[in-house]
């Protein structure tokens, strides 16, 4: 039973995306319901693969028979595991959060917007998954149609913002593709245990490079690092308000996770120190994206435009930690990942909040209603404590072994420039904050009552889960070094 | 620089792989129509998966099942099947995204009555404009 814990996980969300319009035909209100429950036991299920994988070691999934280096292989390791259970307790949480705000337009077809948040759940599941180069290509692009659909639903402006996004978006799979198939033209095999084995002796080949070149840029425009991001501010802050959390918080992440593995899991960790300077260019794009998102963030006044940014420079900050290439840094970037998921789900639902109750679009109109929203500034705080990275919270332990792997390997540019961005993001709180506490802001004299107890319970479990990362971050650090670091670090 | 040259012409698949790559690349970058800009998309696919077959040709082999079940395989004598199957999925990916894509362009045709990019950006403006309005007066 626990060997098929694996496919079942994928299953789950697959099934019910399948048979949602079916099931719905008649009776539209169930699917909020049906995808709610779905999403609870595959958090439950995650949770046991977690414990399982925890105490029996790492399972190793074959699809049909055929063994490794032939079929296609599935492994749930300590890694894929943890981000798996934050996979699915987002897209529950994403989907409680749904109920209310859905566009109103769709009608009929809100059936089929369910069918598309759980095709993209279970397509994030496969990249966690898959150990097959080609697979996981496959799941990215499903992951991908599923997100410009999605975003591509709210109309107007968003139409737009889709259809860029799905250029870019394809040409970026394109390139990973081409990638793959050097990769593959140079060893016959896409399995990436056997890549493993191989391409240590093949590192004079020239196309091996090109290949991991072509893959980075691919996987760089699907993950919004620095030159590759223009997509990902106007995509998510023109997405339906229902759907921004779950996009920013899992997609770019779990494109993010897909390179982490082809760094450390298809090369070898002493490759990627002493043979090719990958890892140098993973903390130097970082660096980048890390100071250069938050100081856009800081031009912006609209919040979901701001948030947007802020998601990129926290992308750059979790490459840092993961391209230092030492344990410590590794750790602080996986950790940095968990946190990160957390507040940008926790922001974008503070936005949607934001618009569909108070209908609020820009810093300076939280002003006016803060007096009558106890729910959205609370949150907003420990929201803007974990992004800025101050002490009770996650994202400062993340931040802090970040910093720690970076004085490790001597790296003082990464140091410098995770430093700047916690500056630059407490610039830009300050202005959020500036705008609610100014006392000459003119109060709104429209009653709004009390927002409705999805919201609460959204923005409650999101500043929560802040907080909590935070206080156990010690045994969650210990939990990850124990379980999630590649072989050979 | 002339044996380069001369090994380029010995691989006329990579040469027709880089070109058609490019031609995509440059129509989705230069065209303002958004059509256009999809054809391109759809060209650079195709070019890789040109690509992906080109490198499993082989002269002179045959489709891979077993000619004989006595004789000992001979692996030259096969084409490996391996790259078509990627192939076969990559362009059910492709015709996805397309057809993503062409859903996408026919909705902002109906929202926005043209197709140039930039024509759809100053109506966007003027939409704008018009909605700021509104909310002043109200």
């Amino acid at each position: 039973m626990s060997q098929q814990l694996p496919a079942i996980l994928f299953l789950l969300p697959l099934f019910a995306a399948i048979s949602m319009p079916v099931i719905c035909l008649k009776h539209r209100h169930w699917c909020y319901p049906i995808s709610m429950a779905i999403l609870a036991a595959m958090t439950l299920v995650s949770i046991l693969n977690l414990h399982n994988v925890i105490h029996y070691g790492e399972v190793r999934y074959v699809f049909s028979g055929w063994a490794a280096p032939f079929g296609i292989e599935w492994v749930a390791d300590g890694l894929a595991s943890i981000i798996l259970v934050l996979l699915s307790s987002l897209g529950l949480l994403g989907v409680v959060f749904t109920g209310p705000t859905s566009p109103k337009a769709l009608g009929g077809r809100i059936v089929h917007y369910y069918t598309l948040i759980l095709l993209l759940i279970s397509a994030l599941t496969g990249i966690v998954f898959a150990r097959d180069l080609f697979n996981l290509f496959v799941f990215l692009e499903v992951a991908a149609i599923a997100s410009y659909a999605l975003v591509g639903v709210a109309g107007g402006r968003a139409l737009f913002a889709a259809f860029r996004y799905l250029i870019l978006g394809t040409l970026g799979a394109s390139l990973y593709l081409l990638g793959v198939s050097f990769l593959y033209a140079v060893t016959g095999t896409l399995n990436m245990a056997d890549l493993a084995d191989k391409l240590p002796l093949l590192l004079s080949s020239k196309a091996v490079v090109v290949g991991l070149v072509f893959m980075f840029i691919g996987l760089g425009i699907k993950m919004a690092v620095v030159p590759f991001h223009v997509w990902m501010p106007d995509a998510y802050a023109n997405a339906p308000d229902s759907i921004s959390p779950i996009l920013a918080s899992l997609v770019t992440k779990v494109a993010l996770l897909a390179w982490v593995r082809i760094i450390y899991w298809v090369l070898n960790v002493t490759i990627v120190i002493n043979d090719i300077p990958i890892l140098l260019l993973v903390a130097v794009l970082g660096a980048l994206a890390a100071v250069i998102g938050a100081s856009l963030a800081l031009a912006q006044r609209d919040i979901k435009m701001m948030f947007a940014y802020g998601g990129i420079s926290h992308i750059g900050i979790i490459l840092i930690g993961i391209g230092q290439g030492n344990q410590t840094g590794f750790v602080g970037g996986v950790f940095y990942l968990l946190n990160d998921a957390v507040m940008q789900a926790a922001l974008f639902f503070l936005a949607g909040v934001a618009f569909c109750h108070y209908g609020i679009r820009t810093i300076d109109d939280i002003g006016r209603v803060g007096k009558q929203a106890p729910w959205v500034i609370g949150s907003l705080i420990v929201m803007a404590l974990g992004m800025i990275g101050l002490p009770p919270t996650g994202g400062f332990f993340g931040k802090w072994y970040i910093i720690l792997g970076a004085l490790e390997a001597n790296n003082y540019v990464s140091v410098a420039a995770v430093l700047l961005s916690t500056l630059l993001t407490l610039a830009y709180f300050v202005k959020v904050f500036e705008a609610i506490f100014h006392q000459t802001s003119i109060q709104s004299d429209v009653q709004f009552g009390e927002i409705p107890l999805s919201f609460k319970l959204t923005l409650g479990v999101t500043s929560a889960a802040i907080i909590i990362l935070g206080l156990f971050s010690s045994p969650i650090v210990q939990l990850l070094l124990n379980h999630t670091l590649p072989p050979g670090l | 620089m002339v044996d380069a040259f001369f090994a380029v012409f010995q691989r006329p698949n990579y040469l027709t792989f880089v070109v058609i790559f490019l031609w995509g690349f440059y129509i989705m970058v230069t065209r303002y129509n958004l059509v256009k800009k999809l054809i391109g998309m759809y060209l650079v696919q195709t070019s890789v998966i040109y690509f992906l077959v080109s490198i499993s040709a082989k002269k002179g082999a045959t489709v891979p099942v077993l000619l004989s079940t006595t004789e000992p395989v001979q692996a030259a004598s096969y084409a490996n099947p391996l790259p078509h199957v990627l192939t076969l999925t990559a362009i059910v990916v492709g015709v996805a995204t397309t057809g993503v894509g062409l859903a996408l362009c026919a909705a902002i045709y109906r929202k926005y009555g043209s197709l140039d990019e930039q024509k759809i950006l100053e109506r966007m403006e003027e939409i704008e404009a018009l909605t700021n309005k509104k909310f002043l007066k109200d």
